[in-house]
């Protein structure tokens, strides 16, 4: 059988026709559950698995079209909603341990793959927030005046764009800080309605 | 004698415990008996404590009140100095008007004239001491917040989405430069969620501050 490597589109060969990640069958069958939670691991934005672990298995051009079609396997059965038998019939020139195995995992796992897809769609044709951290301070003197004792509250935004991150920094007072969550209070309401 | 100034610089100690320091403009303090009225003095006072409230100096004003006093443009200009120095030196080290009045005395100004500088410094105090407060250094403030929120319904990735999506754009202020930048950016609703829980729970930690 000739195989293509993969790209993200077109969908990978065997997509439709059952031979769906036949290559995982060279990994030892009570290996392959710990393969696939290592795979979801890495769509969920964790660690992802490492060629080192696996090399004695697949050489690199295997071990990256397995890691693909893997992705693209948990990726579509997820974001095109798909019942647990049409996920198997994707499947079925696994043997049925393998196919055991995806189905567990991906049962255990639905939610957490679903969560990982809609924060990466927020992140579609825009900037997205990464990551924040704050920071609350007193000030305590300045050269203006020597008792300032004024709290001060730092909020780190880290905005990635275009898979660049952008640290942007503000600092607010009190009032400032009260301004911006009413703001976002505004902004809540109205998400929670949607739910 | 300018080591008794040292209340002005904030020393809660006794004069004779004061750090050695330049004599500063104590010698100016002269400039101000000239006066022939304290009321004179004190309209000056006005002047100046609006000027560093950030409201502005009339310079007309303090020509006409300074006319009599046979000052020329360089003793005005040392008048509004010194005047500037106290007041703020006092608001900045929180001094009372009474510790104020008596240094200033001591400092050989009459004392009707130092009454007067006083008084208008016991009035003008707490608003004085806010905009040194409000114009001490701070870093990148947020200038304001717009936001949008969105319903996506669907996406390439996923079928049927049907979360809500919010748009945030914040308009930072650069404290040095002193223009403003805008960041916009989507946050998932529920990283949304967490970020609003953290300043809330933040804004409270502050409030037990102050």
């Amino acid at each position: 059988m000739v195989r293509v490597t993969c790209s993200r589109w077109p969908r990978p060969q065997g997509w439709l026709d059952g031979t769906m990640l036949v290559l995982l069958e060279k990994l030892p069958a009570d290996q392959a559950l710990k393969f696939l939670h290592q795979v979801v691991d890495g769509i969920c934005g964790r660690a992802y698995c490492r060629y080192q672990d696996y090399g004695s298995v697949w050489n690199l051009a295997e071990w990256m079209e397995v890691l693909e079609e893997t992705t693209t396997f948990f990726k579509t059965t997820v974001g095109k909603n798909l019942s647990d038998e049409e996920a198997v019939q994707q499947l079925n020139e696994l043997s049925s341990s393998y196919q055991e195995a995806i189905t567990k995992c991906l049962k255990g796992r639905k939610e957490e793959i679903r969560h990982a897809l809609v924060e990466s769609i927020s992140a579609i044709s825009s900037a997205q927030l990464q990551d924040f951290d704050w920071q609350l301070k007193l000030a305590l003197s300045s050269d203006k005046i020597s008792m300032l004792q004024m709290p001060l509250l730092n909020l780190d935004l880290d905005v990635k764009e275009n898979g660049e991150i952008k640290p942007v920094s503000v600092e607010m007072n009190k009032e400032e800080l009260q301004n911006l969550i009413n703001a976002l209070e505004a902004a809540n309401k109205v998400v929670l309605q949607l739910k | 004698m300018w080591q008794r100034a040292c209340v002005l610089r904030g020393a809660q100690t006794p004069a004779r415990q004061c750090p050695p320091g330049p004599p500063l403009q104590w010698g100016f303090i002269f400039l101000l008996s000239p006066f022939q009225s304290s009321v004179k003095l004190k309209l000056i006072c006005g002047q100046v404590l609006k000027d560093l409230q950030g409201e502005g100096i009339d310079y007309e004003k303090i020509l006409k009140l300074t006319s009599d006093a046979k000052f020329e443009s360089g003793d005005v200009k040392a008048t509004i100095a010194v005047l500037s120095f106290i007041l703020s030196s006092a608001a900045k080290h929180s001094v009372d008007s009474d510790s104020l009045s008596s240094e200033l005395q001591q400092l050989g100004l009459p004392k009707e004239h130092a009454t007067g500088l006083c008084r208008s410094y016991e009035e003008k105090q707490s608003p004085l001491q806010d905009s040194l407060r409000t114009r001490s250094l701070r870093l990148n403030r947020l200038d304001s917040v717009s936001w949008r929120v969105d319903h996506t319904l669907s996406s390439s990735e996923l079928q049927t989405v049907n979360e809500p999506l919010v748009h945030l754009k914040f308009t930072v202020r650069d404290g040095d430069r002193g223009v403003t930048e805008p960041f916009a950016m989507t946050v998932s609703a529920e990283k949304f969620r967490v970020l609003l829980a953290e300043l809330r729970q933040a804004h409270a930690m502050m409030k037990t501050l102050s």
